[in-house]
């Protein structure tokens, strides 16, 4: 968006001076000259109609210059004022104010078609105005050619000075043209306001309701009027009246739209203050949504490992397709990006805002960037730590298993061999027959440290029966006397199964070995998709806070599960191991 | 003696087939798995089916619900249960329907030929067999020497060796001409003295009695 340069203080004070002027003028015209025409506002409405257009238009001007509504205001606030001059003596001023006698109306509609962004969208647009124009004041100073005052309706006129042949009939005729032109023309704008407003987002319809009515109301009231006008006024001046009073409320229904995003422009020191304080109290997403007006606004950070965006917890984020009904605003540090903004549409016409509220917060977005990159790489981490820790335990079953069914099987029949040569060797070669045995001997010693090895690599009572009978087996085995108490009613994941069976054999393991105790608990629980196991013995106590490399191992293991390991060990209080694995 | 044998690895059952036969024994069919095994069972009521756990389709243990089938439906037949693990709570599980007729041996200790012939024919006479390794397991880990049965008193060790023969409380109680209750008392006294590892009470007293017969 292009941004004009403000209005100088002079040049605002300069208009509203002649405005004031243009307006007292206007005034003393219609009070103390008797009215011209049948269908003229009274002083009252003049004032009010004319202050309030001169004064939303130029607090419209310097709130946002870059809009072209306040200038729009203050032109047709100066078009109605003029309309008045018809009361005016001198014929050349009375001749002006007929001829600008419906520029006004051209203002007003050229207002309500470029609201709220004040440039006309598209070509129809710019033909309703085109031909609003040519009606009301084309047509006008074609009647002028031809009418004197009765001819133009204006019986308190002065002499009409563009008049160059006298056909008042001609002169009725374009009038009259002008009005069956003019009120489906009116009717139509109605429509083209109504149906782009249907069309437009939520907010926008919320925020540009109030123009909406008031210029819609003003219009239909005009067009009535014009209609009747056409029928000879058979109401009076009261429709006139009517539509006058209605007009009075479309430049506060517009300055009050642009003061409501004023406001919001006004926010943005606000945000500045906000972002500047304590970090830990700021939620940079909640505060955004302030200053722009946009509660539905989410915010998303840049991951650069993954090229993709990620939200605060790390998760990543899908940016809203085209006809999705919301829009993204990407935001840069020195040519990074660093985070998008996903939002209502309408803020689109708010680019200007947008960009502020994003360069005020940018140090934040960067820092919270941060801070969504960090989770992102943990969660990363964390799937990537259970990824191993899954394939580890795979890798152990398919271990044990192929020692099952290859090396250990083929030992035991080669010592089946060895068992049937040693009673086919005749009786007389007795060292032959030692030599046999020995080695039948040394091979039984191998294939019970290989039992020994592949059950420590995978015990196949968990794999087979689960976790409760493989603890009941580890307590059974325990060097001291240990109870257990097992409250599991189902399977658990394999990971799951795994490192809390490891954890209770290493605990037993080092209780019998450092603790000094006389017995041990074990207590094992699945509730809630949680599993609780606690080892606790009544020796001395005062491991290490780790408990071991053998144990660091095994909380690694939990932690990468997404559990926790605990370790209280009170010196003469004996030491108590405290797992919660999710099983979810 | 007859015998039926079933293992899923060729190479293990071909084996001890030959290993049985030159033993003297008539092996009277070969199974991969535990159904044919019930099948060759059921067909042929050998003496011993000497079983592997670890079998076909999901390689647990097929083995030992196929030898819980073989002691519901042939009560007479012996059955001798190999695995490559050192498993105390299948062996117990094979145990506590009763001691008569039941072994539980790891493999490696089928390649000793007079060994594995005396499992064979104990298994196949009524008697019980069950691997040294797994009795350790059982009654724990003790030094060298330790034999917790001399801890008894004469009167507990009477007790325990009537428990040992299948009686029950009553049987033992009107057999040595006293109450329930101070067979009871006698009972808590052995398992307690014996220091056997919490768990229920049927297990304990098969724990006892191996404990019992490991002595012998």
């Amino acid at each position: 968006m292009t941004s004009a340069s403000p209005p100088t203080k002079a040049k605002l004070s300069l208009l509203a001076a002649a405005g004031v002027a243009a307006g007292a003028g206007a005034i003393w015209l219609s009070a103390h000259q008797p009215p011209a025409r049948p269908t003229e506002p009274g002083p009252l409405l003049t004032l009010l109609v004319g202050a309030s257009l001169l004064g939303s238009g130029l607090a419209a001007w310097r709130a946002r210059p870059d809009n072209r509504v306040g200038k729009i205001m203050v032109f047709t606030s100066f078009a109605w004022f003029a309309e008045l001059l018809v009361d005016a003596t001198p014929a050349w001023l009375n001749t002006i104010g007929l001829a600008v006698q419906a520029l006004w109306v051209v203002g007003l509609v050229y207002l309500l078609l470029a609201f709220p962004s004040g440039r006309l969208q598209g070509r129809l647009d710019r033909w309703l105005l085109a031909g609003g124009a040519t009606v009301a004041v084309g047509l006008q100073l074609l009647a002028m050619l031809y009418g004197s005052k009765a001819g133009l309706h204006c019986p308190g006129c002065s002499n009409n000075l563009l008049q160059l042949v006298h056909n008042n009939q001609q002169a009725r005729n374009w009038l009259d043209l002008q009005r069956v032109i003019g009120a489906p023309l009116i009717a139509a704008i109605v429509v083209r306001l109504v149906v782009r407003w249907r069309r437009a987002s939520a907010a926008q319809r919320r925020e540009a309701a109030p123009v909406l009515v008031a210029g819609c109301a003003t219009l239909v009231a005009l067009g009535c009027t014009v209609v009747l006008d056409l029928l000879g006024d058979p109401l009076g001046s009261l429709p006139a009246n009517v539509y006058f009073t209605l007009m009075a409320t479309v430049p506060v229904a517009v300055l009050f739209v642009l003061l409501q995003r004023r406001l919001a422009r006004g926010m943005i020191a606000g945000l500045v203050v906000e972002l500047g304080g304590p970090s830990a109290s700021v939620n940079l997403r909640e505060a955004l949504a302030r200053a722009l007006g946009d509660s539905s606004l989410q915010l998303a950070f840049w991951f650069p490992p993954e090229r993709h965006y990620v939200d605060g917890d790390g998760a990543p984020v899908k940016l809203p397709d085209e006809d999705s009904g919301r829009r993204s605003t990407f935001v840069e540090r020195d040519g990074q990006p660093i985070a998008v903004l996903l939002h209502d549409p309408e803020l689109e016409h708010d680019a200007e805002l947008v960009a502020s509220v994003c360069a005020a917060a940018s140090l934040t977005l960067e820092n919270e960037r941060l801070q969504a990159e960090l989770r992102a790489r943990l969660l990363e981490l964390q799937a990537s730590r259970a990824r191993l820790v899954h394939a580890t335990d795979a890798e152990r079953r398919r271990i044990e298993r192929d020692l099952h069914d290859g090396t250990q099987q083929r030992l035991v029949s080669i010592a089946m061999s060895l068992g049937l040569l040693e009673t086919k060797l005749p009786g007389q070669t007795g060292a032959a027959q030692t030599l046999v045995r020995e080695t039948r001997e040394a091979l039984t010693l191998a294939l019970a440290e290989l039992r020994e090895l592949t059950h420590g690599i995978n015990p196949p009572l968990l794999t087979e029966r689960g976790l409760p009978a493989a603890l009941d087996e580890l307590c059974r085995r325990a060097g001291i006397p240990t109870r257990l108490d097992v409250t599991i009613d189902q399977r658990l994941p394999d990971q799951v199964e795994t490192a809390a069976y490891f954890l209770v054999s290493e605990a037993l393991a080092n209780a019998a070995k450092h603790s000094h105790g006389s017995e041990i608990q074990v207590f094992a629980s699945h509730r809630g998709q949680r599993l609780t196991v606690e080892i606790g013995d009544d020796g001395i106590g005062g491991t290490t806070p780790t408990g071991g490399s053998g144990v660091r191992g095994l909380a690694d293991r939990i932690e990468a599960l997404g559990g926790r390991l605990t370790i209280s060990s009170p010196p003469g209080r004996g030491t108590t191991l405290r797992a919660e694995i999710p099983c979810g | 003696m007859r015998v039926a044998l079933a293992d899923d690895a060729v190479i293990l059952r071909e084996g001890l087939s030959r290993l049985l036969e030159e033993a003297g024994f008539e092996v009277v069919g070969l199974a991969a798995d535990a159904d044919s095994l019930l099948e060759l069972v059921e067909r042929t009521h050998p003496d011993v089916a000497i079983i592997d756990i670890r079998m076909p389709p999901t390689h647990t243990d097929e083995g030992l619900r196929a030898a819980k089938t073989i002691r519901e439906r042939w009560p007479s037949i012996g059955i001798l249960v190999l695995s490559q693990h050192v498993n105390t709570r299948y062996a117990l599980e094979l145990l506590t329907a009763g001691t008569d007729g039941v072994g539980y041996l790891l493999k490696e200790r089928v390649s000793d030929l007079d060994e594995l012939a005396a499992s064979v024919n104990r298994v196949g006479n009524g008697g019980s067999v069950l691997d040294p390794v797994v009795v350790g397991e059982l009654v724990g880990r003790r030094r060298q020497g330790d034999n917790p049965l001399e801890r008894l008193t004469d009167r507990e060790r009477e007790v325990l060796a009537l428990i040992a023969q299948g009686r029950s409380n009553r049987a033992i109680a009107e057999q040595l001409y006293v109450t329930d209750h101070t067979i009871e008392k006698h009972v808590k006294n052995i398992l307690g003295t014996l220091r056997l590892p919490q768990s229920p009470d049927d297990h304990r007293r098969v724990l006892a009695v191996i404990t019992y017969l490991n002595s012998q």
